[in-house]
């Protein structure tokens, strides 16, 4: 029988699982020694299986108005236990530096007093939000949740690509990936020591409740979702579920009096922490978009007053901004004395002329990402662009500079992927998801790695039909599991037999 | 559970309850419908396809004749509205997704499966008749009512789930004995009424296969150990609304929603069977107004939040 | 000292909201108290509230003090009343302006970045900007100032009910008419168009600048505009006039939606009708 990676070529790129042809990275030997046996045929039963499993769990996104089953691909990445120690080392950085640059931001604006980051570039940020200037979160914590979009080059190094610490969505399918591959492949597990995923909703209610206002010992979190139509509405039910709180949406919410009050059967029930995953822009009418019908009037002046916790904080977006990413480095070493752990992908920003003009001059060779885009929209990558659409970047460059940082166009590592016709090389990311509770960054070992399923694509995001591996991070040594203490049984066990009750037939006499 | 639970929330759950007993009990009565029409084709179908839309609160086109097929499509596959049994279990999905955080993963997922898979059932109905579909659809209830008994706590989005459910099952009750109206222009005979109502089994083990007009309508409706009897679904209303509010009072009742519920389910229990039959016109729109202004009171009492309005701009 | 030349003035401003209907839910803030400057003194403010609320108050962005509150409970009307006493002194003597080459350099070491860049309020057509541009060749930055804020008021008329609280200076440009708060934004607007740092003004002013004390008058919610050379320097366009011990200073920002005196939201029926009235005594 022929072997399932006999066919499969690498592409121009770091392939994560060979080397070269036919020779296999040591992290993916008991990975490949499991499924090399399987058939085509075995594997595409299975990946229909699992998405069936996750159109009935609901565990699916909006796509072109419709709703579609995460796409799970069966060949999970894996990750050894060194790679992991620099990617959570650098996850771990970079969250505390934007905390850092946040806090000075809405605070004494130190860094462009000391001229390292333009003042100019956050007062002209859409997502520089002065309403909350001056308000300091309880535990000094704006970015609760951050998702680190991370690269692997054409050297396996890994950089990062953007910042999220907004509301960085995904982590659910981080879960359910993991559920879904243990119970379709339980076999794959047997050989290997991975980290679990599942770790992930304490921690973040851990971090929710460190960051509940003064005085409030048991505080009452709830997750702010914008409601059934919202894309990432499953994962908004499945954390609420998993941390046991209420999953609430702005009708369910009142504020008076400074305080926010969640509407019961009951009547009012004071709420001290929200996690929210409403944009900034439709949080609270009285401070933004008016005619928002999803949010809560008067939350932003009740986090003022130090009664409620909004998490993410309002105005983070100003510290994701593209252009904003570009001075990261800078900053880790002004904040932390660091070197940055993780390099970002080469950019140039469009502030002087010159460069302008040599960036509008190989428009082909570049990648052009505009500065406020997120979800992969509006990015333009130069050597897979038509004319057609250089010309109309041109224009657009032209006219807003500002609004476009340049890119070196990196080959984004690859891994196989199961196609219609067998595993073939296919790009990814990951984003790892950080987790700070103000004491200290935890990173989910693993994160969602997404994959572009189009040959030779490189943008990789489910909003623009990508597809997603379960993410294994190796652990050192063999996780410990802890034991349990053995199930009680009776000291005298009589024939293993099942209790049976009721008139047997033909009810024997004895 | 003394926090109480989200008003929003308590709404959904209150009209899932609803919308997974209308799907159940419009596809007994269809069911028993559309087999009697088989068995009996001589009858006039098209008043009795009238009939038994105007029963359930569908309009019919005036002029046209209708058949068994325009029931079917308007009672049962129609996904436009929850009258009909597609419509109400797309609703109750709906509903599930948003609470799905406090009902049971089980309970989700079989609300969702199901309607993921009303499209197939349909096609096969199609080639299989309509039996299958709406044997599919009895026993997808079962399985929600099964699952509910099961895996949920027995707090107050429980009694709110039940409440829906029992209110919803005493009006289509009644809607269905309504069939047998002396006016009515067609008229099902009450074997056909206890088979709708999955009673006929349970009748005949009790009262024997003779079908006494008056005995069966005390069956459907007064019957204490007969879930599916309207007096056995106000009384679990009303102790659904007890739990929720212990109405503390010496005197009388405070709680709105209560009172309706009680006043009829004292006035069954102490009704002469022997007189039931002649007092029917008069009992079934009496019990339907009940659960309309129960379904009020409750909706008053439980259900204020915020509905999404405009805000307007000052200044 | 400021009380030999400079006045003192008692304020009440005194808004009445009534509701088509009753309204709910209303979240409301206030920008209505003076601040303490350098020649501006707030000897006491109050803000009240009928039905009667609890107000809070918060320093936001701009400096501004805010005055914030809810009502949850429906009400066919709502009132409220800022109430302030307050020291003025005359405009002081002109900074000594900076070259205007040294401008952009100082704007940015001093972070006023904000102040240079149109805002959708402010913001003229390159027509406008050009005109202005070549107006100003020649001048200082205090006269280029002044020439650009009477440039302004000879082409736009005061005239009340022409504009909205809501249009822009262009739109106003276009109609050549408009109130204090238009003519504010198009002197902002220009001022930043040739480069200089400017600012929106919300305050008061007591309308009789030879008023003896004692004297009651109804007064208004006035808008202005400080432009910045070498430091702030307040200018009253509309009155063609430096701001002095007339002008009382309320908050200040890139335009009117930074400073708004009221801004709030409620359930109800959309349509309501304010009245608004402000008193103005010269205490001595």
């Amino acid at each position: 029988m022929a072997d399932l990676f006999d066919d499969y070529l690498p592409a121009a790129a770091w392939d994560e699982m060979f080397e070269r042809a036919g020779v296999p990275r040591s992290a993916y030997g008991p990975v490949l020694a499991a499924l090399q046996p399987l058939d085509k045929g075995e594997l595409r039963f299975r990946a229909d299986q699992l998405a069936r499993v996750f159109t009935d769990r609901g565990v699916t996104f909006d796509y072109a108005g419709e709703e579609r089953p995460f796409p799970l691909d069966l060949l999970p990445r894996v990750i050894d236990a060194a790679e992991w120690a620099v990617i959570d080392q650098g996850v771990r950085q970079r969250v505390r530096t934007l905390e850092a640059f946040l806090a000075d931001v809405y605070g004494p604006a130190e860094i462009f007093r000391d001229g390292l980051v333009p003042w100019r570039l956050v007062c002209s940020s859409a997502h520089f939000h002065r309403q909350v200037a001056g308000l300091t979160p309880p535990n000094g914590v704006r970015a609760h949740v951050s998702g680190i979009d991370l690269i692997r080059d054409e050297d396996g190094r890994f950089r990062v690509l953007e910042d999220n610490v907004r509301t960085p969505s995904g982590v659910s399918y981080v879960m359910e990936n993991r559920l879904a591959m243990t119970r379709t492949f339980p076999s794959l597990f047997a050989e290997q020591h991975v980290h679990p995923v599942d770790e992930y909703p304490a921690r973040l209610l851990h971090a929710l409740r460190a960051a509940a206002p003064a005085g409030v010992d048991d505080p009452v979190v709830a997750v702010l979702t914008p409601g059934v139509g919202n894309a990432a509405y499953f994962e908004h039910t499945l954390l609420a579920r998993l941390m046991g709180v209420e999953l609430v949406e702005g009708r369910d919410l009142l504020c008076a009096g400074n305080r926010v009050y969640i509407q019961t059967t009951q009547g009012r029930r004071p709420v001290h922490v929200i996690y929210r995953r409403i944009d900034d822009g439709y949080l609270d009418p009285l401070h933004f978009n008016a005619g928002s019908v999803i949010g809560c009037p008067g939350i932003v002046n009740a986090a003022r007053a130090g009664n409620v916790t909004i998490a993410n904080a309002v105005g983070n977006g100003v510290a994701d901004d593209k252009l904003i990413y570009t001075y990261v480095p800078e900053m880790i070493r002004y904040y932390l004395g660091e070197e940055p752990v993780l390099a970002n992908v080469e950019s140039h920003r469009l502030e002087s002329p010159d460069v302008v003009e040599w960036v509008l001059d190989r428009l082909g060779d570049l990648v052009l990402k505009p500065v406020d885009g997120s979800g992969g929209k509006g990015i333009v990558i130069g050597p897979h662009a038509s004319d057609r659409d250089l010309a109309e970047l041109r224009i657009k460059v032209e006219a807003d500079p500002r609004a476009w940082i340049a890119q070196r166009p990196v080959a984004l590592s690859t891994v196989p992927t199961l196609t219609e016709n067998g595993p073939a090389p296919r790009h990814v990311d990951l984003r790892p998801f950080a987790v700070n509770d103000g004491e200290d960054v935890w990173v989910l070992p693993g994160g969602l790695t997404r994959v572009a399923l189009p040959e030779g694509e490189l943008v990789v995001n489910s909003s623009q039909g990508g597809g997603s591996k379960d993410t294994w991070v190796l652990a050192a040594e063999r996780v410990r599991e802890p034991q349990a203490p053995p199930i009680p049984m009776p000291r005298v066990t009589p024939d293993a037999t099942v209790p049976e009750g009721g008139p047997a037939e033909g009810a024997q006499q004895q | 559970m003394t926090t109480g639970l989200l008003s929003r929330i308590a709404e959904t759950l209150f009209w899932i309850g609803r919308y997974v007993e209308r799907a159940d009990d419009t596809a007994r009565i269809l069911d028993v419908h559309v087999h009697r029409m088989l068995e009996e084709p001589s009858g006039d179908e098209d008043a009795g396809c009238r009939a038994l839309l105007a029963i359930l609160g569908v309009p019919a086109a005036p002029g046209e004749r209708i058949d068994i097929g325009t029931v079917l499509a308007g009672l049962a596959f129609a996904d436009d509205g929850p009258s009909s049994i597609a419509g109400a279990l797309q609703a109750a999905r709906t509903g599930g997704r948003s609470v799905r955080e406090v009902v049971s993963t089980e309970m989700w997922e079989c609300l969702n499966v199901t309607w993921h898979e009303l499209p197939d059932r349909r096609r096969a109905a199609g080639r299989l008749g309509p039996h299958m579909f709406l044997r599919y659809v009895r026993e997808r209830a079962a399985l929600f009512s099964g699952l509910a008994d099961a895996t949920m706590s027995r707090d107050e989005g429980w009694h709110f789930l039940v409440l829906g459910r029992s209110l919803e099952r005493i009006d289509m009750t009644a809607r269905l004995l309504s069939l047998r109206m002396p006016s009515a222009s067609y008229a099902p005979d009450w074997s056909m009424l206890l088979r709708a109502s999955g009673a006929d089994e349970s009748y005949i083990r009790t009262h024997g296969g003779t079908g006494d007009p008056a005995q069966v309508a005390a069956f459907l409706m007064l019957d204490r150990l007969f879930p599916r009897s309207v007096l056995h679904a106000l009384t679990l209303a009303e102790d659904c609304l007890a739990a929720l509010d212990p109405d503390p009072s010496r005197a009388g009742f405070t709680d709105a929603a209560r009172r309706p519920i009680g006043r009829m389910r004292t006035r069954l229990e102490y009704t002469d069977t022997t007189l039931l039959l002649g007092q029917l016109p008069e009992l079934l729109p009496a019990l339907q107004r009940a659960c309309v202004e129960a379904s009020a009171a409750v909706t008053e009492k439980y259900f204020q939040y915020a509905l999404p309005v405009a805000w307007a701009q000052e200044g | 000292m400021s009380t030999e030349t400079g006045w003192r003035l008692r304020i009440t401003h005194t808004t009445r909201v009534s509701y088509d209907g009753d309204a709910r839910a209303s979240y409301n803030e206030l920008r209505m108290a003076p601040l303490t400057l350098p020649g501006q003194t707030v000897l006491g403010s109050r803000i009240t509230v009928q039905p009667h609320v609890a107000v809070w108050t918060y320093w936001d962005y701009w400096g501004s003090e805010v005055a914030a509150f809810d009502l949850q409970a429906a009400h066919p009307s709502l009132v409220m009343v800022a109430a302030s006493t307050v020291e003025t002194s005359p405009a002081p003597p002109l900074p000594d302006p900076p070259p205007w080459t040294d401008l952009p350099g100082l704007a940015r070491e001093l972070g006023l970045d904000e102040y240079l860049v149109p805002t959708d309020r402010t913001r003229v057509s390159e027509e406008i900007a050009g005109r202005a541009r070549s107006l100003v060749e020649g001048l200082d930055p205090h006269d280029a100032a002044l020439r650009l804020a009477a440039w302004i008021r000879d082409r736009v008329d005061y005239v009340a009910g022409a504009t909205a609280v809501t249009t822009s200076a262009q739109e106003a440009w276009e109609v050549r008419q408009g109130v204090c708060q238009d003519i504010a934004h198009l002197t902002v607007g220009v001022h930043r168009a040739v480069g200089l740092p400017a600012r929106y003004v919300s305050g008061y002013l007591h309308p009789d600048p030879d008023a003896r004390p004692g004297d009651t008058m109804e007064g208004q919610s006035h808008a202005w505009v400080e432009y910045w050379a070498g430091d702030w320097v307040a200018h009253d366009p509309t009155n063609r006039i430096p701001a002095g011990e007339c002008h009382v200073t309320v908050a200040r920002g890139r335009d009117y939606d930074d400073v708004p005196p009221l801004k709030g939201i409620y359930h109800g029926a959309p349509s309501s009708v304010m009245d608004v009235t402000v008193e103005v005594t010269r205490l001595f």
